[in-house]
């Protein structure tokens, strides 16, 4: 077991990643450990634990801006936000139960570093387009900061956004300011069933190239759906429409018109949407399957119901799809990652694939993140070495050997 | 360049092999010392680094190379043809280039880039000449690199809603290829008539909409980026999000200190079923900033709000003519989007803040030409301050929006003291200001003045716990004043980003960055070399 | 924009409105966009923006003109679409005349353009010439191939843009009253090219003002505007026109308009206030025409046009330059080809020039073919039954690259109000 060291404050880090340089001895970075099982396992030599680095420093609601240490549970920051009526726009995703752990047990540090956002990606954006500011330590023990506290800010390279799925392989974040949302007044989900791969893509196309602001997009095939709260057993198609209630009602049936060629619709209301698409976000139906390798595709939204249907038929998986099409849950029989295959398939639409949970075995095995080409491989381990020269930090989370 | 030989980037043998006396920030300060010095363009106190001689005398022989790469009918060397060149949009700078080039195709950028590369010459990129901060400036001995001639739709796929464009491609030129299908882009800064993407990409752009549908780097999806070494890589595409590294969220924004755009896929949004604008009048700019921060904290994210005040209103109405109140302090356009009934909900909420906030008038858009009519008066804003001031500075900088009435404030103190009028137009939905400082260059002593007035507004933005720049790019302009914001130990780190894409500096050197440095230098650790005791922290 | 003109030379009057003009550009490049030179050809110096900064530079130095400034200050259409999209109010116009006559002074331009141009300026402007020119053209047209390989391809482009046939010339001197009672009098330009090419179009203007009681008179002694021989910099042969139209017009006894079918024409009657203010003989009276002038769908829009009977169609409107950003007459002619009856359809990018610009289809081929096949596309593309222009070098121009009708706005305005079905269309039916 590697040691432990608890840092209590931005200078505990800096002193930290100040003697692993001087002894050359590897860091991995830590906040709650609620997704220390996604990426390559790191085997460093000291663990710097930053779960007590924690509160929230700044939070002006009318300004739409908050401000906390990386290792606030994410659990302080959403309930604080829920009292002024806003929330994080990207809607941030809670794998952690996917992995066999508690729900809500992340932190601040751990969501910006796996940039995982949920369905209101495609119109919120991504953890990235929230992230205003940051204080972080780099490799070289140095504090530093970038970007600030307002939305407009071009002042210098936009690190913030760079740390957004770095997985903590560029620096030890300390503090980062977020952007906040109003939190919509309500919501409804619009339902299409029976749909085949290739009508889903063109139903959610039609819903989100319409003016309805959908603001959630999924599809999930008969095995899977029913396995979504409140959804039949058939293959069915998913779109959330939030905002002030006039208006959700009125893009309710400006959407019924839109999806007329794909057939009748079904509409679920506040309470059993909202719990719907959690589990959406949270890849609910492959809880509880901790041997099952999992992939985590992103690819051109049109192509992704088909590849999600011709990958489980090939491998005898199990899939849905986010973020109207481009964003697919691939849940393998078994432990087997099968990366060729999934990588060979993604190739003809582009884009990239994770792959998002397996055993240590086949993490280490496998290029769990999309290997990159020429010269752009290249690129990344030169911006990498710009933060982190001696490769202290996270070293092989993302690409071995860095 | 120096230490050619290095690693840019440094690594663990360099640093063990260096020593304290050699940190980062000494190294930056030292290197440009030797080579910043007061460059040959007039009206200004801007350092900008030195020319290499060398290079200079070779300038011959890299006219004919360049010809040979892109043709000599895109290569423009001569220096009374090279003088519509010598800036930007940012006239109070100038400087001839070595040599303008037009290339058309990515394999020609490559190549020219790759040239200079293997040659050590500077490359300035330029896309239509319209920074506010003169990122494209040129430089005595760099390469001004037009991408003008990149102006083809490559792929229009509403399907995926997005599309492929060359950087070349006018803002409003990427709407205007896919209106007919019922889209647009979405960022629209003011002179989207005639900024590039590309541009756009280099800034991180944002416009009068941004408040709701974000700025360039939440509306790019992917580009295509030509490396000083000539290399093509792809970032991102049809797809969201990166496999890797996000590099795609530092090449926007980067003022193209890092690479070359040569193509970019952007995200099209479908156009809103409605959209109004309300013009409201108010009798002080307090009483307007109010009516922003209720409408605000009332949950209502506007598609834009902006504000402008009495000079800038009587300007652009003198442009547009589509009858802004002209007896008002501050005037505010509110544009609500959505369906009918949501414009209808929003407008009876907006309508009640504003009344509770002392409005004096308020009108709101009949028809879809007269809310483009509005938004007119805005857009031109800037130029049309040209109509009651031979010049002006425009500054960009951003505030927490509570903080409004205090620097409004502040700046007609500053006003007073330094003796130059300013007009105000801003996005006051994110607190991005840009107050135009007007002057009259052919008067002795006016530019330094509204530089200095300039300064000391953006040191105001900074005190207040905002930034030297919201959407026009630091350039030249805010480059001095870096320092303000950052530390050494910051912008050591920017650079040390800049040493990964582009090790010799070759890149727009000058911009951004108050200091030059040398990337071998940057590299190198800043410790002892020896062991040191792990500290002490509490231990499991 | 920072100036550096010497005290001295501000004395010029010149250059003091030079030095005004560009005071009020403050360089934001807004005007680069709509320029039809820089959307081809991606280089600053080919756009507005570079274009003042080349005279600028010139004119402060006091320089001759050389070939760097000659090729990009020629290669300006003069379309003023700059204009419309100028912000500040860079008045681009005149800045650029003062360049024209500064090149034309100063600059020695090779023997083959300097004879192209003494012919344009010698044949064009005068109406016999024009129509003995063009009888010889026709039989000219097979050795145009010859010139353009003799390095004399703006006479080439002459040759392929003469019309086949010349229609015979028209007579329609003195004074056209109406049947009824009279409600107002106008003169009617009668021009140069235009009533050699097209003379059916004034004579539909002319039925079209007689049915609304519109007297129209055609005075003896009027010629070119002058437009031609100023846009090539011959400003002391343009100020001779306009002296002659000014006498001219003044024996028309009392007007109240000087209406113009041409619009071409039209901007520069306008502009004869400015043209002839350094002349005191002249001033006052220039001025005083120049504000009776108006287009003839300007004054239309403000009568009441005869109920239309008309054949209705799908009509694309071409907006000439010289009416939409030279005199800013945009919604009139849209409006009354609706009012007759007439689907207006506009094409994609309806700020971009044709590529006819007066001369300049024959001084830069090249370019003005570009344009014309980017227009005639985006016409083209709307499918429609004829296209309508309002100025007669937009026609020509147009009519060359495509199979459909072209035809003017007062035409078709005629036509739907009881006149006789314009030619082009008559002969595309046919």
């Amino acid at each position: 077991m590697p040691q432990t060291l608890l840092a209590r404050d931005p200078q505990d880090v800096v002193d930290a990643v100040t003697a692993a340089g001087a002894n050359g001895r590897t860091l991995e970075i830590r906040g709650t450990g609620s997704l220390t099982a996604l990426g390559r396992p790191v085997v460093a030599d000291t663990v710097l634990d930053l779960s007590a680095l924690s509160g929230i420093t700044l939070y002006e609601p009318e300004e739409l801006v908050l401000s906390a240490r990386c290792g606030t549970p994410r659990r302080d920051i959403e309930d604080m936000l829920a009292q002024s009526g806003q929330m994080l726009a990207f809607e941030p995703a809670d794998l952690a139960p996917l992995f066999g752990g508690a729900a809500r047990a992340g932190s601040l540090g751990g969501l910006v570093a796996t940039n995982l956002a949920g369905p209101r990606r495609i119109s919120a954006g991504a953890v990235r387009d929230h992230t205003l500011g940051l204080k972080a330590v780099s490799g070289r023990g140095e504090l530093f900061k970038s970007g600030g506290r307002v939305v407009k800010n071009v002042t210098g390279y936009d690190l913030p956004r760079l740390f957004a799925g770095a997985f903590g392989t560029l620096g030890v974040a300390t503090e980062i300011t977020l952007k906040v949302l109003p939190r919509p007044e309500t919501q409804e989900t619009v339902r299409l069933e029976g749909l085949s791969p290739e009508a889903a893509a063109a139903a959610m196309s039609a819903a989100l190239g319409s003016s309805c602001e959908v603001s959630g997009a999924a599809y999930a095939p008969a095995p899977v759906a029913a396995r979504l709260p409140g959804c039949p057993d058939t293959a069915t198609v998913l779109l959330r429409l939030e905002g002030f209630g006039p208006s959700v009602r009125a893009r309710r049936d400006m959407l019924a018109r839109v999806l007329i060629p794909f057939g009748p619709c079904t509409v679920m209301r506040e309470t059993p949407s909202a719990a719907l698409w959690s589990a959406v976000r949270d890849v609910a139906p492959f809880v509880g399957t901790p041997e099952r390798a999992l992939w985590r595709l992103s690819t051109a939204p049109m192509a992704g119901p088909a590849l999600a249907a011709r990958l489980c038929a090939t491998l005898d998986a199990e899939a849905f799809c986010d973020w109207g099409g481009g964003l697919i849950w691939l849940a393998l029989p078994g432990p087997r990652s099968e990366a060729d295959t999934v990588r060979t398939a993604l190739a003809a639409s582009g884009g990239h694939a994770t792959l998002l949970r397996a055993t240590a075995e086949e993490r280490a095995r496998t290029a769990v993140f999309q290997p990159l080409d020429e010269p752009l491989a290249a690129l990344t381990a030169r911006v990498k070495s710009s933060f982190d020269p001696a490769g202290l930090l996270n070293r092989g989370r993302m690409h071995e050997g860095w | 360049m120096g230490d050619a030989g290095a690693r840019p980037h440094g690594g663990p043998q360099e640093s063990t092999a260096a020593t304290a006396e050699e940190s980062a920030e000494e190294s930056a300060e030292e290197s440009a010392q030797q080579r910043m010095h007061d460059g040959s363009h007039d009206g200004s106190r801007l350092v900008m680094p030195a020319p290499d001689a060398a290079v200079l005398a070779r300038r011959d022989q890299i006219v004919a190379d360049l010809a040979r790469l892109v043709g000599a009918d895109s290569v423009i060397a001569h220096e009374r043809a090279m003088r519509p060149y010598e800036s930007d949009a940012l006239t109070a700078h100038r400087q001839l280039p070595l040599v303008v080039v037009l290339p058309a195709t990515t394999d020609e950028v490559a190549a020219v880039l790759k040239y200079c590369h293997d040659n050590a010459i500077r490359v300035v990129p330029r896309g239509a000449g319209t920074s506010l901060s003169g990122g494209a400036l040129p430089l005595a001995d760099a390469v001004l690199l037009g991408m003008a001639k990149f102006t083809r739709i490559r792929e229009i796929d509403t399907a995926n809603r997005c599309a492929v464009v060359e950087p070349g491609v006018t803002n409003l030129g990427i709407t205007k290829a896919v209106e007919h299908l019922g889209f647009y882009y979405a960022p629209d800064p003011s002179s989207q008539i005639a900024c590039t993407i590309g541009g756009n990409v280099a800034e991180n752009s944002g416009g009068v909409h941004c408040l709701k549908y974000g700025l360039t780097t939440n509306n790019v999806l992917g580009v295509e980026l030509a490396l000083i070494t000539g290399e093509i890589v792809r970032l991102g595409g049809k797809h969201l999000d990166a496999g890797g590294l996000d590099l795609l969220s530092v090449i926007i924004g980067s003022e193209g200190l890092l690479g070359v755009v040569t193509e970019v896929t952007v995200r099209l949004l479908k156009k809103p079923d409605t959209a109004r604008a309300v013009l409201v009048g108010f009798p002080t700019s307090e009483s307007a900033g109010d009516c922003v921060a209720q409408i605000i904290a009332a949950g209502i994210i506007p598609a834009g709000i902006e504000m402008m005040d009495k000079d800038a209103i009587a300007a652009a109405e003198a442009f547009v003519n589509v009858g802004y109140p002209l007896d008002v302090e501050a005037l505010l356009i509110i544009e609500l989007d959505g369906p009918e009934a949501e414009c209808a909900h929003l407008l009876d909420a907006v309508t009640a803040h504003a009344q509770a906030c002392g409005a004096t008038t308020l009108r709101v858009s009949q028809s879809e030409e007269e809310r483009l009519g509005f938004w007119a008066g805005r857009k031109a804003a800037f130029p049309a301050v040209g109509r009651i001031s031979p010049d002006y500075l425009c500054m960009d900088g951003t505030i927490p929006r509570r903080q409004l009435p205090f620097v409004l404030a502040r700046m007609r103190e500053l006003s007073h003291r330094h003796g130059l009028r300013v007009a105000n137009v801003f996005h006051a939905g994110d607190g991005n200001l840009h107050p135009l400082i007007r002057y009259d260059a052919n008067a002795p002593g006016e530019l330094e003045a509204a530089e200095a007035f300039g300064a000391d507004i953006l040191r105001l933005c900074v005190e207040v716990g905002g930034v030297l720049t919201g959407e026009h790019g630091v350039g030249i302009e805010k480059r001095d004043l870096m320092p303000e914001m950052f530390d050494a130990v910051d912008l050591a780190q920017q650079l040390r980003l800049k040493c990964a894409f582009d090790d010799q500096n070759l890149l727009n050197p000058g911009k951004v960055f108050p200091t030059l440095h040398r990337c071998a230098e940057m590299g190198r650790m800043h410790v002892s070399g020896g062991a040191l005791p792990f500290p002490d922290l509490p231990r499991f | 924009m920072q100036t550096h003109f010497s005290p001295a030379q501000l004395l010029d009057p010149r250059l003091a409105e030079v030095d005004r003009i560009l005071r009020a550009c403050v360089h934001c490049g807004f005007c680069t966009a709509t320029c039809p030179t820089y959307v081809l050809k991606g280089d600053e110096r080919d756009s507005p923006r570079g274009r003042i900064y080349l005279i600028k530079d010139m004119l402060e130095n006091g320089r001759p003109a050389t070939a760097e400034e000659v090729g990009p200050i020629d290669r300006c259409l003069s379309c003023l679409s700059c204009t419309s999209t100028c912000p500040s109010g860079v008045d681009y116009m005149h800045l650029v005349d003062h360049a024209r006559a500064h090149i034309e002074e100063t600059y020695a331009r090779p023997r083959s353009e300097r004879l192209v141009r003494a012919l344009i300026a010698r044949v064009l402007p005068y109406p016999r010439r024009f129509r003995l020119a063009l009888k010889a053209a026709a039989l000219g047209r097979p050795f145009a191939g010859l010139l353009e390989r003799a390095g004399l391809a703006p006479l080439a482009a002459m040759l392929r843009l003469a019309p086949h046939k010349v229609p015979p010339a028209a007579r329609d001197g003195g004074v056209h009253a109406p049947a009824g009672p009279r409600k107002a009098r106008v003169a009617l330009l009668a021009g140069c090219a235009q009533q050699v090419l097209q003379p059916a179009i004034d004579a539909a203007a002319i039925r079209l003002l007689n049915r609304m009681g519109v007297e129209v008179v055609r005075v003896a002694g009027q010629g070119c505007c002058g437009a031609l021989p100023h846009h090539m910099g011959r400003s002391e042969e343009a100020r001779a026109f306009a002296r002659a139209n000014v006498r001219a017009f003044e024996t028309a006894g009392p007007l109240d308009a000087l209406l113009v079918t041409a619009s071409g024409c039209g901007t520069t009657l306008k502009d004869y206030g400015h043209m002839l203010a350094g002349d005191p003989t002249f001033a006052g009276r220039a001025a005083a025409l120049a504000g009776k002038v108006r287009d003839i769908t300007e004054f239309l829009a403000a009568q009441d046009l005869p109920a239309a009977h008309g054949p209705g169609g799908r009509v694309a409107y071409h907006s000439a330059c010289s009416l939409q950003h030279g005199q800013k007459v945009k919604s009139p002619p849209v409006a009354l080809l609706r009012q007759a009856g007439f689907e207006v359809v506009e094409p994609f990018d309806p700020h971009l020039c044709c590529g006819s610009a007066g001369t300049y289809n024959m001084l830069q081929s090249e370019l003005a073919d570009a344009l014309k096949t980017r227009k005639v596309d985006t016409l083209e593309a709307l499918r429609p039954q004829m296209i309508a222009a309002g100025n007669i070098g937009c026609l020509t121009q147009i009519a060359s690259g495509t199979a459909l009708p072209v035809v003017h706005t007062v035409e078709l305005l005629d036509w739907a109000t009881g006149g006789p079905r314009p030619g082009a269309l008559a002969e595309a039916a046919a």
